[in-house]
């Protein structure tokens, strides 16, 4: 059905937010969109090489203490389309083993702009919940790496079956077969705690939260992911803008905003083989406090599942859709608003359609991230996203 | 031309597959992703390269068609907008991508005004949402079935091929 927008306008507010307000954003997010902006310039980026990672990371180190260090086994990491990543081992004086380390780092423009201080700080809030990297360092602007940086322990496991098939990039189009039901449970309790963790208790002054009550919740990440697009756009698309349009006109209120993780799917998480047990959930770069139907939308997408041969979609790979909400509803005790689902479905595939014909355009066009090439790709599957804004908002 | 450019494209996927990426050793994972990502790109350009000038003339044919569309749905200011955008593009030299591309710009960002409705966002008509649906609803599909061969989209079973899609057009 087609929005009436002509009626909207006659609709009286429901809360004291104003939709079209694009100031209404967390502050340190608009922080990291005005310094895109500013450095997008300075490119093109090259990748660093692991002569100029060891004196990157020497410099770090020797900040934190004067005692004689030692960089070694320096090896750049593949997996993801955002930050440049290097594992390494730290030896200090008499540690002949060392301390086996990542270095986890902002390319001058990445498919997505975050903060690395948010992700330290997720890091550590969940480390005795879920199996995450622990946070051995961080420089959350680049004073001393030269480029913001956070230094992770280093975990072992894989993403995808070593035996499997479907491999892709970020994970996409993986087969887990017979190891989807020991990794599905494991998922959903990840999401479930997720949403359940307590964050009005945790040092997380990164973030802000958006007012119970209210379509703040919605409104901010609007306001982030449309800025992204204006900021980034290349050319324009006539469906952002309508899409843009739609979602500040429909933004569902959100009674208790949670931690959500933001981009829980295949490929974000990783275990080990045979026990598959969970070693690490990856990726927490886009996490804020939001409304949790944004993250079963995230999950849910059709790019981040796959198909058993019977023709049953497979949410992230693992568990069909159905199931997925039931067992999610269970764990988490949150009930599931189908309304509230659909409009986070819409706005998850804008913010999709943002990142791949948005972000990771204008930064392959400025040549400024390591992997260009890897942007390009992922934007020529920008129209899958297009055509189901366009579905999606004909249904709801 | 000779060789001619679809040669080319073969010679290099080939150099790639049997020279280039075997003596990259395995633990270069991000070396040999990339030198992947090159020959899927190769592939893909090769699949697309001798009709590219047509799809991005279709694809200002079919903006300019719904800037008309609107221009005739919508009230000033919006309309003064969507028409200056026509006017100015109207003898764009479809010879070249690069002047459609200039002209899909243009066009582009007075149908976006349009659709945001200005400084006070005014109101959409349901003629005029319908309008930019259908073109959507072309565009995304024209888009996906460009790019079927990354392999990336979940239903490209169902899409027909890019020579199709251009007669049809």
């Amino acid at each position: 059905m087609v929005t009436d927008m002509a009626k909207v306008r006659t609709t009286p507010a429901i809360d004291p937010v104003d939709i079209w307000d694009r100031d209404q954003i967390e502050p340190r997010i608009k922080d990291l969109l005005d310094r895109t902006l500013r450095d997008r310039a300075r490119g093109p980026y090259a990748a660093k090489t692991d002569i100029e990672v060891i004196a990157m990371l020497e410099r770090h180190f020797a900040s934190e203490s004067p005692a004689p260090i030692e960089i070694v086994d320096v090896a750049r990491l593949s997996g993801g389309a955002s930050k440049e990543q290097f594992a390494f081992t730290l030896r200090r004086a008499g540690d002949i083993e060392g301390e086996r380390l990542v270095l986890r780092m902002d390319p001058l423009e990445a498919i997505a702009q975050t903060c690395r201080g948010r992700e330290a700080q997720v890091h550590r809030a969940f480390q005795n919940i879920l199996p995450v990297a622990p946070v051995r360092s961080l420089d959350a602007d680049g004073d001393l790496i030269g480029q913001p940086a956070i230094i992770l322990g280093y975990v072992h496991g894989v993403t995808e079956p070593t035996q499997g098939k479907g491999h892709g990039i970020s994970g996409i189009g993986t087969h887990f077969e017979e190891w989807a039901s020991k990794l599905a449970p494991q998922f959903l309790d990840a999401l479930a705690k997720v949403h359940r963790f307590d964050w009005h208790s945790a040092d997380l002054s990164y973030f802000a939260a958006p007012e119970p009550g209210t379509r703040q919740a919605a409104i901010w990440q609007v306001n982030w992911w449309s800025r992204v697009w204006w900021d980034g756009a290349v050319q324009p698309v006539a469906i952002m803008a309508y899409a843009e349009r739609w979602l500040r006109e429909n933004a569902p209120i959100c009674d208790n905003p949670v931690m959500c993780h933001s981009d829980l799917r295949l490929g974000n998480f990783m275990f080990e083989e045979p026990s598959g047990q969970f070693t690490a959930v990856l990726d927490w770069e886009l996490a804020h406090i939001g409304d949790f139907h944004e993250d079963l939308a995230w999950s849910m997408q059709r790019l981040f599942g796959t198909w058993t041969d019977g023709g049953e979609f497979l949410v992230s790979g693992l568990i069909p859709r159905a199931q997925f909400l039931s067992v999610y509803e269970e764990l988490s005790g949150n009930r599931i608003d189908p309304v509230k689902l659909r409009y986070y479905e819409v706005l998850n595939a804008y913010k999709c359609a943002v990142i791949d014909l948005g972000q990771a355009m204008r930064a392959a066009t400025e040549g400024n991230s390591h992997q260009d090439i890897v942007l390009t790709w992922l934007g020529s599957a920008g129209g899958v996203f297009l055509e189901q804004l366009v579905t999606m908002m004909r249904e709801a | 031309m000779l060789p001619n450019i679809d040669l080319r494209i073969g010679n290099l996927v080939k150099a790639l597959e049997q020279v280039i990426l075997p003596a990259l050793p395995a633990s270069q994972r991000l070396a040999r992703d990339q030198v992947r990502l090159v020959i899927g790109h190769l592939r893909m350009l090769g699949g697309q390269w001798k009709t590219a000038l047509r799809y991005e003339e279709i694809s200002f044919e079919e903006l300019a068609a719904l800037a008309r569309d609107l221009a005739e749905l919508v009230e000033e200011p919006q309309q003064r907008l969507l028409t200056s955008a026509l006017k100015e593009t109207a003898t764009c030299d479809h010879s070249s991508i690069d002047a459609l591309e200039d002209a899909n710009k243009i066009l582009g960002q007075a149908v976006d005004m349009t659709i945001l409705g200005g400084e006070d966002h005014r109101p959409l008509s349901r003629a005029a949402s319908e309008a930019v649906l259908e073109y959507a609803l072309r565009h995304a599909r024209r888009e996906r079935i460009w790019f079927q061969a990354n392999q990336l989209d979940p239903d490209r079973a169902e899409l027909p091929s890019i020579a199709s899609m251009l007669a049809t057009a």
